[in-house]
């Protein structure tokens, strides 16, 4: 149970950068059906991302860092450089998690592949912009100066697990904002994207290898 | 398979250790000289680490750990969460309470709260119960034996070569968590590792990321905290 809702956490930070660099966010997008439409020219991306938690057992935000990558229809890598190496690596239909041990990367043995596979099965419908049609949530868009996509459980999976995902995108072409999930009122995450890079080729062995 | 049978032998070992005899020291000027090893908390500190999970000597999985201790009063918070900033499970214990304010599966089940406060009280903080022998163990190490008010014996041990460790024995002297103190340098708690003797036994390996003494906001006074890199 805990290793899906790890995944859920994974896969709503992957939806939220997916929607970052969609260029629907060029186009100024104001509902989910433009999206879907649009999202269907992201091939690749990657980019650096900081991600701040924050809690009230801690006296500020813990920091993290690492790096993204994703490339259609359904690889994946979501790697922390620090604190903690890790790895979540998404490839044709395979998914494992990695962590650093004794001077290596070794695989998470209570990572549940199984659980993952579940939950990256339901990530299949937010990579083509179907933000408002997965039953997990709820999905609500508001224009301002900034667009700001809200999603909120719907069903009973995520009850006490995560309040709200919070999506920021710029109306600036190419600018990153970001993806704040809470928790509860005093538990949250919030990251932030850097050097993006959209549609540029990325080796496949960032899908196969750890190292 | 030479692997798997040393896993095998090590836990056995472990899960037969017994309280082992303290012998006094030899002359009132040895006695006098023997200060008990005191590797705990002596203000309140927040400090976070890195938990690597072991189950039969095999890596299972990384988690990131939260304590915030308070020697003075006994309180303890802790959390739990994922790389990815998930809480999986989050606690409070103060005098003679227990909060759980958060406890995700597998983090739910009955006592496993109760037990991780046990645990982070056991790295943390000097025991509370009394001193009821000092001197030395067969290999020279010395220690410290505190009697606990549910009748557990905890030896706190200082070795020239082991360095400090803390061994917790049941009521009937089996031994139930030991917790060695890895220090490299600097922080006491850079490197911690603790075993539970335990239906299925297992091994938390805890590398500190960043620890800092925690201030009362009333004297207006900053913390500092030490990060890792």
């Amino acid at each position: 149970m805990n290793t899906r809702c790890n995944l859920y956490i994974f896969i709503c930070i992957v939806a939220g950068v997916l929607l970052f660099f969609s260029p629907l966010i060029y186009a100024g997008a104001n509902d989910f059906e433009q999206l879907r439409k649009e999202s269907a020219n992201i091939k690749t991306i990657q980019a650096d991302f900081v991600q701040k938690k924050s809690m009230k057992i801690l006296s500020r935000p813990l920091i993290s860092e690492g790096r993204f990558f994703y490339a259609a229809p359904d690889s994946f890598r979501w790697e922390y450089f620090k604190p903690l190496r890790s790895i979540v690596i998404a490839h044709k239909n395979n998914t494992k998690r990695f962590i650093y041990s004794g001077g290596k990367m070794v695989e998470d043995k209570m990572g549940g592949a199984q659980a993952m596979k579940i939950v990256l099965g339901e990530v299949a419908g937010w990579m083509s912009g179907k933000f408002d049609q997965n039953p997990a949530f709820a999905a609500t868009i508001k224009e301002g100066t900034k667009t700001l996509i809200t999603l909120t459980p719907a069903g009973k999976s995520m009850a006490g697990m995560i309040e709200k995902i919070e999506i920021t995108l710029s109306k600036k072409a190419g600018t990153v904002q970001s993806v704040k999930i809470t928790e509860s009122a005093n538990n949250f995450t919030q990251i932030n994207f850097d050097n993006v890079e959209i549609n540029k080729a990325i080796n496949p062995s960032v899908f196969q290898d750890v190292e | 398979m030479k692997k798997i049978f040393f896993s095998i032998l090590t836990i056995f070992l472990f899960s037969c250790q017994t309280l082992p005899v303290i012998n006094s020291p030899v002359s009132p000027a040895d006695e006098k000289a023997l200060t008990c090893p005191s590797p705990f908390l002596k203000e309140k500190y927040r400090l976070v680490h890195a938990i690597e999970t072991r189950m039969a000597g095999d890596t299972r999985s990384s988690i990131i750990g939260v304590t915030l201790a308070d020697p003075s009063t006994r309180s303890v918070s802790c959390a739990i969460m994922t790389a990815e900033g998930m809480v999986l499970f989050e606690a409070e214990s103060g005098p003679g309470a227990l909060k759980v304010i958060r406890a995700l599966p597998p983090f739910d089940s009955g006592d496993f709260a109760k037990n991780m406060i046990e645990d982070i009280k056991l790295i943390f903080l000097t025991p509370e119960g009394r001193i009821i022998s000092r001197g030395y163990l067969p290999d020279g190490a010395t220690v410290c034996r505190y009697l606990e008010e549910n009748r557990d014996r905890i030896d706190v041990i200082t070795s020239k070569s082991e360095g400090i460790s803390i061994k917790r024995y049941s009521s009937v002297g089996l031994l139930k968590r030991q917790i060695k103190f890895n220090k490299t340098a600097g922080n006491i708690y850079q490197n911690i590792e603790l075993q539970a003797n335990e239906t299925f036994d297992y091994s938390l390996l805890m590398n500190l990321i960043e620890a800092e003494p925690v201030k009362s906001r009333l004297l207006g006074t900053k913390s500092s905290r030490d990060t890792q890199k």
